[in-house]
């Protein structure tokens, strides 16, 4: 039993021409002290579920089924109060806009702070400061800059300021959602690894969303791949990177495995991403899918287990 | 440090405006059709006195030693005197000041603080009821004729009801009764206030409601505001300290900006009520032709305005840290 | 703020012949209810304007300046003869009731345009060209910024003695272009780094043209929705003067029946004299509000979208 489960769920925003299937059947799990990597191309309702899991979806955001269970209670079924409880105490999340991520009238230690007494409300003030001093060194920001505002910092120092408040409370997933994607790549590297280095040290679960596999590969002990709110492949790093099934996991893969070498050519038969609005019934990908057959788009898909823990959504696989 | 350069060049910034009316108003009477020198000198005065105005004021000296005399008079406080009253125009102008700054800077301060705070609930309650009430109420009372809307209140409240005077600043029994301590004397004072201040606060209120309101509306979008709600803040924290500090820099902006629109308002309630303040001054002394202490009265009303641009900027800075530091 | 032009600048760059667009955005001011009461008083005051016209030609005792009945001497309450009643002279309030509506008309957007135009060819001038022109431009639009209008106009009824309706409305106009001239000012700066601009640039078109061929037909909407908000601040300022005593005594404005029933010293005693000219301000102000902000709304998305109404 994984410390979440996400079983069947389906998301859905009301907008104006009506409701946008944002994610559609979703379920994994993760596990304690490992991470799930959560790849797909822009749009594909990454942070939809982030957001979903920790119910912060916008005002037009509804949760049309499924179950999040987190440590086997219903998260869906919680009071707003239970909720808010669990929220950055037992769950936090590091969100794609670092930059403004952070409140511009106060200081960054006190954002921190705040996060910590909120939760630990007895905590004495020295306690609270000597942990928010610990927070700054692991992730590498000077103390000296503790008390400086949000606009006095770079964009790696926000990230980085970001990351510790994300582990203020030593939450038990922490859910990253394009932790370094505003950051050139060695920055980006130093953020990644320091990540890694401090989710492995207190045994943490991560979810790291990225659109880039290069990231998800190098932290992530298992991979999802979300292509327009579908979970189109999951299982472990090893399954799914040695042998992806699914036609747009070998895209996304071919694209990643061969710099170099010859990139398989992704056909793109001029519609890239498929309405969100309306979807066909089934596999949303036949459209730009290389082996898609009639049935591919009317007939509902279901996952095929390839191996222990290995699942591909298509029909061609099974 | 930032704060200080930012301040010191508001400081300049104002005081060259002041500077710019100051010359524009000069100009002014010397262009305006007539003789610029009886416009200083009241007809009522005796040759002597007016020779030695003429003097004082440099009006038999070429124009740009008018100008300078004009500048140094200003800063010494030396105005002429009123045809009217008969009296230094400084004198008048000290007496009536405090009144002005009183009702004008409890106005505005009631008003934005209430407009803020109302405006911070009904952004928060978006949609429901009491914020279309709020909504509607503020665009309502906003758009009142404010010197009608005076004569209303005076009509209900201090005619009809009889609960406050009609007009004035204070009663004279009380004033002049020696027993009367300072107590009741303020006292008599806000008697008299409350309606004029009820006045502007119907007013302005709605402007600065409306605007908190979307600018709290635009804030609740940002980012650190779904951080405050992902870090499990209490509702109330996310809204009182995490959106309302942000929306209010908007609000504070244009409260400055719309000072001299209450000093309009200011000098439209003074008159209404009797209030005896500069800009029930001004409005007498342009239907006297009293024309020294017209210029002074408008002299000073543009740099309470003035003055209280800065103040916003010293609240600005202080509410801002991008500023700050 | 910067957003708030950036989306505005997507509204208005939309394509599209400039008939449908009037199109689509009447589809979304229709939708607001209070930009449909703001019209429908609008309006009602038009028509009030266009009825003034008729009571003179009844009989000339309803003549809203001159017209006197004989057979009062003093104020009288509503009666058949006298719809809203009398003033102390005899006058016909209802008929002082329509002129008003003309005068707010003629004096709120007569004023509200010119300091539209002038607004709008500062803040272009001073977008386009930068530099100088800019700095100065811009510096006294914060200067006049924080001159009180209506003490102004006061001060120069001093100096200059009894200002007529025409000065009138040129004074407030000349006093309020620089709200209008910043907003278009940030427009044009962000106009100009379009490509369109620079591709006129290189096709050898002049400054003059490519700031009026180019340039306003891209601001102008934004004028268009300042114009119905310097309408109410200039019908405010006029019928504040009149109410001071400072209005153009050949006309009758709402504010000017405000003074006399105030001056005469019947604002006690006659109710019917007292609200009606209150009550037309006031809501022929709001009127021009409401339109401004469900035009707002047409003209910004973001407002749409967040499902404001109010
Ligand atoms: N508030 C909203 N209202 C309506 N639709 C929305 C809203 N938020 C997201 N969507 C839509 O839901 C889909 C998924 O969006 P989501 O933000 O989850 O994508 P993402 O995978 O995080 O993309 P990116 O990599 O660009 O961040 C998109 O089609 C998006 O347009
Ligand atoms: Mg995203």
């Amino acid at each position: 039993m994984g410390l979440l489960a996400v079983e069947g769920l389906s998301i859905g925003y009301h907008t104006e021409k009506g409701l946008l299937h944002a994610v559609e059947d979703v379920s994994f799990t993760v596990k304690r002290g490992r991470s799930l990597g959560l790849v797909g191309e822009s749009g594909c309702g990454k942070t939809t579920l982030g957001l979903a899991i920790l119910r912060l979806l916008p005002e037009n955001g509804t949760i049309l089924k499924g179950r999040i269970l987190f440590d086997g209670a219903d998260l869906l079924e919680k009071s707003d109060e239970a909720m808010r409880r669990i929220r950055w105490k037992e769950i936090s999340m590091i969100f794609q806009a670092a930059m403004n991520a952070l409140n511009p009238v106060h200081r960054v230690k006190d954002q921190i702070a705040e996060a910590i007494l909120t939760h630990e409300p007895e905590t004495p003030r020295e306690t609270v400061r000597s942990r928010v001093e610990a927070l700054f060194d692991q992730v590498g920001i000077p103390r000296s800059r503790m008390g400086d505002f949000p606009h006095q910092y770079s964009g790696g120092m926000k990230q980085r300021a970001v990351i510790a408040m994300a582990l203020a409370l030593r939450p038990r997933l922490i859910i990253a959602d394009e932790p370094t994607t505003a950051l050139d790549v060695i920055v980006q590297d130093q953020i990644l690894r320091q990540t890694r280095r401090i989710q492995e040290a207190f045994d943490i679960s991560m979810i790291v969303i990225s659109h880039d596999i290069a990231v998800v590969a190098e932290v992530c002990h298992d991979i999802g791949v979300l292509y327009a709110g579908q979970l189109v492949e999951y299982g472990d790093r090893e399954s799914v990177l040695q042998s992806p099934m699914h036609p747009y996991s070998r895209m996304l893969l071919g694209a990643f495995l061969t710099v170099g070498g010859k990139p398989p050519r992704v056909p793109d038969n001029g519609n890239d991403s498929p309405d969100l609005m309306d979807p066909a019934p089934g596999c949303r990908f036949h459209d730009r899918c290389p082996m898609a057959e009639d049935p591919c788009r009317q007939t509902p898909v279901a996952s095929v287990t390839v191996g222990r823990t290995h699942r591909v959504l298509c029909r061609r696989v099974a | 440090m930032e704060l200080w350069r930012y301040l010191w060049r508001r400081f300049i910034q104002i005081g060259i405006t002041f500077f710019v009316i100051l010359t524009i108003l000069f100009v002014l009477f010397r262009i305006a059709p007539g003789d610029p020198v009886t416009r200083m000198i009241g007809p009522e005065m005796t040759t002597e006195d007016a020779v030695r105005l003429i003097s004082q004021l440099g009006l038999d000296r070429p124009l740009w030693i008018q100008y300078l005399y004009y500048v140094r008079n200003f800063f010494t406080g030396n105005f002429g005197y009123s045809f009217h009253y008969g009296q230094p125009v400084i004198e008048i102008i000290w007496d009536r000041l405090p009144n002005t700054v009183l009702l004008f800077t409890s106005s505005v301060i009631l008003s934005a603080v209430v407009g803020v705070f109302l405006g911070k609930i009904a952004a928060w309650r978006k949609g429901k009821r009491s914020d279309t009430l709020m909504t509607l109420g503020a665009l309502v009372t906003h758009t009142v004729f404010l010197p009608w809307m005076a004569l209303i209140l005076i009509w209900i409240f201090a005619y009809r009801f009889g609960w406050f005077p009609i007009n004035g600043m204070i009663s004279e029994e009380i004033w002049l009764d020696p027993s009367a301590g300072l107590w009741i004397k303020a006292l008599d004072v806000f008697h008299h206030m409350v309606l004029p201040l009820l006045t502007l606060f119907l007013i302005y209120f709605g402007s600065y409601l409306l605007i908190m309101r979307s600018a709290m509306l635009e804030t609740l979008k940002e980012d650190y505001i779904l951080t405050a709600r992902a870090k499990g803040l209490k509702e109330k924290v996310i809204r009182n300290h995490h959106a309302a500090p942000n929306a209010a820099l908007p609000v504070v902006t244009s409260v400055g900006l719309s000072l001299a629109f209450s000093i309009n308002g200011g000098a439209l309630t003074e008159t209404v009520f009797s209030w005896p303040g500069i800009g029930r001054e001004l409005v007498f002394s342009v239907s006297n032709n009293d024309y020294p202490l017209a210029q002074a009265a408008f002299l000073l009303i543009s740099a309470v305005v003035l003055v209280s641009n800065l103040v916003v900027d010293l609240l600005y800075a202080y509410l801002d840290p991008r500023i700050r530091y | 703020m910067a957003d708030g032009f950036k989306t505005r600048k997507k509204a208005l760059s939309r394509h599209g012949h400039w008939i449908e667009r009037w199109k689509e955005g009447w589809a979304i001011y229709k939708k607001n209810l209070l930009g449909r009461i703001g019209l429908a008083l609008l309006s009602i005051f038009t028509l009030m304007a266009l009825a003034s016209f008729i009571p003179p030609l009844i009989d000339p005792m309803y003549g809203p300046m001159s017209g006197v009945d004989p057979a009062i001497t003093a104020s009288t309450g509503p009666s058949a003869r006298h719809w809203l009643g009398t003033d102390f002279m005899g006058r016909d309030l209802f008929s002082q009731l329509l002129a008003g509506a003309r005068v707010a008309f003629t004096v709120g957007i007569t004023s509200a345009f010119v300091s539209i135009v002038l607004g709008t060819l500062i803040g272009m001038v001073a977008g386009y060209l930068g530099g100088w022109t800019d700095v100065f431009l811009m510096r006294a639009a914060d200067l006049i910024m924080v001159m009180p209008t209506l003490l102004v106009v006061l001060i120069l009824a001093a100096l200059f003695g009894q200002l007529n309706i025409w000065s009138i409305i040129l004074i407030i106009a000349l006093f309020r272009w620089p709200g209008v001239s910043r907003v278009i000012r940030a427009q044009t700066l962000t106009l100009k780094e379009r490509p369109f601009i620079d591709a006129a640039r290189v096709a050898g078109a002049s400054h003059v043209r490519i700031i009026f061929r180019h340039i306003m037909p891209n601001v102008l909407p934004l004028s268009f929705l300042y114009m119905t908000f310097r309408v109410t601040a200039a019908i405010n300022i006029e019928a504040a003067l009149a109410f001071l005593g400072f209005g153009d005594p050949g006309t009758v404005s709402w504010g000017m029946m405000l003074q006399w029933v105030w001056k005469t010293g019947h604002m006690f005693k006659a109710p019917y004299w007292l609200l009606p000219p209150g009550i037309c301000i006031s809501l022929i102000t709001l009127a021009f509000y409401l339109l401004g902000r469900a035009m707002d709304e047409v003209l910004d998305p973001r407002l749409r979208k967040e499902g404001e109404r109010y």
